[in-house]
């Protein structure tokens, strides 16, 4: 076959060897992977049958062989997968079926579902591919995947340490998401992005059902489709597959008509199956593709087609917002995810992402935001840095196809970033500027647009990934240039029909009613052929011209989502307390957010901030606290009561950032629920009530071993230390944990709670108090630091 | 043909949070709110198998699956049984993915989206059950009852897990320290009898945790 045998052409793949295994009377569980090492022969009659059959490409035995599976097998990555690769090797000896390395799921989830993170996942991955590269393999394919990050951190092993071609093949319900939640759409673009050479679906269901999904997937990718479904579904008394190997391949054959050029079988079938599917297949030939040439970025969970007007959300961004560069400084991540989920709410549909600040180690800290970004906001992401570095370790770490703001004209900076766009499979702005500065005309601009396109195309880049910025100039300073920029905007849609981006606000600094001049520009940019937009999704008439423009252009159908969007606008429901009257005390006990917001800024007009968490937030907070104590509040109402105690201190923050003064605090603890443990509502709970009494947390997550908060301790000075755990099986970790703090030099107060822990069992541990809930350690906090 | 979609049961929810009272309905209103949202995005996915009883010394071996369920507990409720169905049943990392979402913006939404979580997994381990009890005419079924309960060992969690293939099936899996994840998911074992089977696991009135049960705390929800 020739070197690139999957392109163009039909090809085999295997199909189940458990199922066949089992068939010859092996009993099920165990480490099949074992196999390898004790029973190969058996293995290499199974390889014959599929070989036989008609089988191109053999996958081999090694889909459970990663580090933390094999680690009580007492045996290595390295001897399964040599094993593994040479008995595949021996059966296909005398012909050209090639030895695919079998790369599966490594069974513990991946951040934030689990605690293995991103960086260690590729570790196991890149042992797994190196050890297949040295054993032989001829390419390597990564399958039955449902996460997309788990994916991609394998995808980029594989790629990364060694010359293997790579397969990728992904699970999906009839839903047409994967368990986590991924699409066909999302997990296509950002795939092909990341260099995969052939892309597919495998496992979870019959060809039947997989159909329509294959046909998705084709839409969405150039690359060769690969499907390897199921023998239909299995029965719940048996255990067995439905369908037989002529209804399999009668039904799995229509899907080349989709596009779809390399087949096999997963679950339940068998070399019967194989041979179905060829006989089927005799006389076929690939079909045309129907490549969707769209501009696309995307989350695992949100696909983002650019086929209209995006907004591209303005406010991560430390440019002129004390407030923000103060949590920068502080690594307030909490802050930066609160003003990136306000917009995802607002209606953004992309996240720019800046974090760029004198005292700021970027590179370090973009891909710890992205991180805690994509923890809790679905939206797809735009990296927004100068720093090439920084650039590369955010788009490393993020979860799906992102976008790089920015390149512009100039050689050497093109030289740079693009190949780490390539790389990752990005989308890129181009600044219509180079060394010379940003030209005067349009015409200028529209050639350097031309010189990136053509710079991107040189990398490999696809032309739907070039996003042109045609630069807002200030009106107040240049006011030529404002129709100018518009002028370009049309060029650049018109000749080289590129997506087009500007900032819009910049157009109105120094005037008076910003606002005002930002919607006409917006709107006049729109006409002119603007489709991304970056602003400031919160401010609603902006907003509102974005949804009449959708209308306009007819990218709403049906004026849907603009009819929904002001059908509720009836006058909002009379507050039982008229707003003239309602007190801050009221509004945080009542969990009031923006009433206690707004009647926070009120009262620092007559008195300081230490006064205002002392005098009237502490108090109300107290009041519901005894509420919640006597059973006449439950948690939801303290929740509220935290959240709307948020608001203020948000406003106190923000006070004293424009001040310039020191944050208020009241001391400083440490919270983990334990090693083993990784459910963590609880802790979280705890963390919203202690930071809205002043106290500030370092939250260390969940699953954190002994060594870590012990460390933290001694490296801040800790003096109080919250533990959680919630089941029994990790209280002796928690043991642990308190038992080492304690032997520390200083060693700090600890206090534990969760679901399974008592008083009894928090004295018999050694801790130093028992928190039953999060008022209770409200009241220890305040006792340790006599706050 | 499309099934009506699970709803989790609005007063197990509120119980879960440790409501005892709501005079003027509003936790009601908060919690049927969460529910009506999470419902329109999750649902559970369930799968079971059922299997011949034999018995040995050792307790009652699931015939085919390697499975022994050892102990008082599982010789009690299956002690006029032939059959059992091992079940597992998970909201999956989508709804981590919705709880996580709802942390980043409110505590308080959150906590009641976390309760109604708990009680939609139930609703979804009682749409199995049903379904079973449609396949099997003329036979009845025990009260579900899952590792961790009485002497069923914790550690059996993950054999059932594995049995049922619930990782490549539903996405579910148990750590090292036993716990499922995603964490809103659910094994049981139920046992299936030509006899009709009184109640005894179900509901708070036959738990021995009652009176200090540590899942009532708000933060979770007991399996049973």
């Amino acid at each position: 076959m020739p070197s690139e045998f999957w392109k163009d052409r039909i090809v085999l793949l295997d199909g189940a060897m458990g199922t066949v295994l089992q068939q010859k009377g092996l009993p099920p569980g165990g480490k099949p992977e074992l196999l390898n090492l004790t029973q190969p022969e058996l293995l290499e009659s199974v390889y014959k049958e599929y070989i036989a059959a008609g089988s191109q490409v053999i996958y081999t035995n090694t889909f459970c062989a990663s580090a933390p599976k094999l680690a009580s097998t007492g045996h290595t990555v390295e001897e399964i997968v040599a094993a593994a690769v040479s008995v595949a090797r021996r059966a296909a000896a005398g012909t050209d079926v090639k030895v695919a390395l079998d790369i599966g799921p490594l069974g513990e989830l991946l951040e934030p579902m689990g605690t293995l993170s991103f960086e260690r996942a590729y570790d196991y991955f890149r042992q797994i591919a190196a050890a297949g590269e040295a054993a032989g393999a001829d390419l390597a394919v990564i399958e039955t995947m449902t996460d997309l990050y788990e994916t991609k951190a394998a995808l980029l092993a594989v790629k990364e340490n060694t010359a293997l071609p790579v397969f990728v093949t992904m699970s999906f319900d009839e839903s047409g998401r994967t368990f986590t939640g991924c699409t066909v759409a999302s997990m296509a673009r950002t795939l092909e992005g990341l260099g995969a050479d052939a892309i597919g679906l495998n496992c979870s269901l019959g060809p039947d059902l997989l159909a329509p999904l294959l046909k998705e997937l084709c839409r969405n990718t150039r690359l060769p489709v690969i499907a390897k479904p199921n023998a239909g579904l299995p029965d719940p008394a048996t255990g067995l597959y439905d369908m037989g190997p002529e209804a399999f391949a009668a039904a799995l054959v229509p899907s080349l008509e989709a596009g779809v050029t390399i087949f096999g079988g997963c679950c339940g079938t068998s070399p019967e199956y194989i041979r179905a599917l060829r006989q089927a297949l005799v006389g076929k030939a690939p079909a045309p593709r129907r490549y969707d040439a769209a501009g696309f970025v995307c989350s695992p969970t949100v696909p983002c087609r650019l086929d209209g007007v995006r907004v591209i959300g303005e406010r991560i961004n430390p440019t002129g917002k004390k407030r923000f560069q103060q949590a920068l400084l502080e690594h307030d991540l909490d802050y930066i995810l609160d003003v990136a989920v306000q917009q995802e709410d607002a209606g953004a549909d992309i996240l720019d992402v800046n974090v760029g600040y004198p005292g700021v180690d970027e590179a370090a800290l973009l891909p710890e935001v992205v991180k805690k970004l994509q923890s809790a906001v679905s939206l797809p992401l735009q990296l927004d840095s100068s720093d090439p570095a920084a650039l590369e370790a955010g788009l490393r770490v993020y979860n799906g196809k992102a976008a790089v703001n920015s390149v512009n004209g100039d050689g050497a900076v093109l030289d740079r970033v693009l190949p780490i766009v390539k790389k990752y499979g990005a989308s890129v702005v181009g600044l219509t500027l180079d060394k010379g500065g940003i030209p005067q005309t349009a015409e200028e601009r529209l050639a350097i647009a031309r010189r990136i396109l053509d710079a991107a195309l040189a990398h490999g880049i696809p032309r739907e990934d070039v996003w042109i910025d045609c630069l807002t100039l200030t009106v107040s300073a240049q006011q030529d240039q404002a129709a100018e920029t518009l002028r370009a905007v049309r060029l650049v849609r018109e000749q080289l029909g590129l997506q087009v981006v500007l900032g819009v606000s910049n157009i109105s600094f120094g005037l008076p009613d910003r606002q005002l001049v930002n919607r006409t520009f917006l709107v006049q940019a729109l006409g002119a052929g603007l489709t991304l937009p970056i602003m400031d999704p919160n401010q609603r008439p902006l907003m509102d011209a974005v949804a009449a423009a959708r209308v306009l252009s007819g990218e709403d159908r049906d004026c849907r989502a603009y009819v929904a969007r002001f059908a509720d606008k009836a006058p909002a429901p009379a507050v039982a307390v008229p707003a003239a009257d309602l007190t801050l005390e009221d509004a945080v006990i009542r969990g009031l957010k923006a009433d206690a917001g707004r009647l926070a800024r009120q009262a620092l007009e007559q008195e300081d901030e230490l006064a205002l968490v002392e005098r009237r937030l502490i108090p109300a907070l107290d009041r519901i606290g005894e509420d919640y104590e006597r059973g006449k509040a439950f948690l939801p109402q303290l929740l509220s009561a935290a959240g709307a105690a948020q608001a203020v201190f948000e406003v106190i923050r923000a006070s004293v950032a424009q001040k310039g003064g020191a944050p208020v605090k009241k001391g400083r603890l440490v919270l983990a629920t334990v090693r083993g443990d990784i459910h963590d509502i609880g802790k979280n709970i705890v963390k919203t009530v202690l930071e809205n009494y002043g106290f500030e947390t370092i939250d260390l997550g969940r699953d954190v071993p002994p060594e870590t908060i012990a460390d933290t301790v001694q490296k801040e000075h800790i003096r109080l230390v919250g533990l959680s755990a919630l089941m029994t099986t990790t209280l002796p970790a928690m043991e642990e944990t308190i038992g080492l703090l304690h032997s520390l030099p200083e060693p700090p107060v600890v206090m534990v709670g969760g679901a399974v822990v008592t008083p009894e069992y928090a004295r018999q541990m050694g801790a130093d108090y028992y928190a039953k809930d999060a008022k209770a350690s409200v009241e220890i906090a305040r006792e340790v630091f006599g706050a | 043909m499309e099934q009506e979609r699970i709803r989790p049961d609005i007063g197990e929810a509120l119980r879960y949070l440790g409501v005892t009272e709501d005079p003027d309905g509003a936790m009601t209103r908060a919690a049927e709110a969460q529910a009506e949202a999470l419902v329109r995005s999750v649902q559970p996915r369930y799968v079971y198998r059922l299997f011949d009883i034999e018995r040995t010394e050792d307790g009652a071996v699931l015939a085919g699956s390697g499975i022994v369920l050892p102990g008082d507990t599982a010789a009690r409720m299956l002690a006029s049984c032939g059959k059992a169905a091992l079940l597992a049943c998970t909201l999956g990392a989508g709804f981590e993915a919705m709880l996580r979402a709802a942390e980043a913006r409110d505590m308080a939404r959150a906590v009641i989206l976390d309760a109604c979580g708990s009680a939609l997994v139930e609703a979804g381990c009682d749409r199995a059950e049903r379904e079973l009890a449609g396949r099997l005419p003329g036979l009845y079924l025990t009260d579900r009852f899952s590792p961790g309960y009485g002497d069923l060992p914790l550690a059996l969690q993950g054999a059932v897990c594995d049995v049922l293939d619930a990782r490549r099936r539903l996405g579910v899996q148990v750590t090292e320290s036993l716990l499922m994840n995603p964490a809103k998911s659910v094994t049981a074992v139920i046992g299936v009898s030509d006899r009709p089977q009184p109640a005894r696991v179900r509901g708070c009135a036959h738990c021995p945790l009652a009176g200090n049960c540590a899942f009532r705390k708000g933060e979770k929800s007991c399996a049973i």
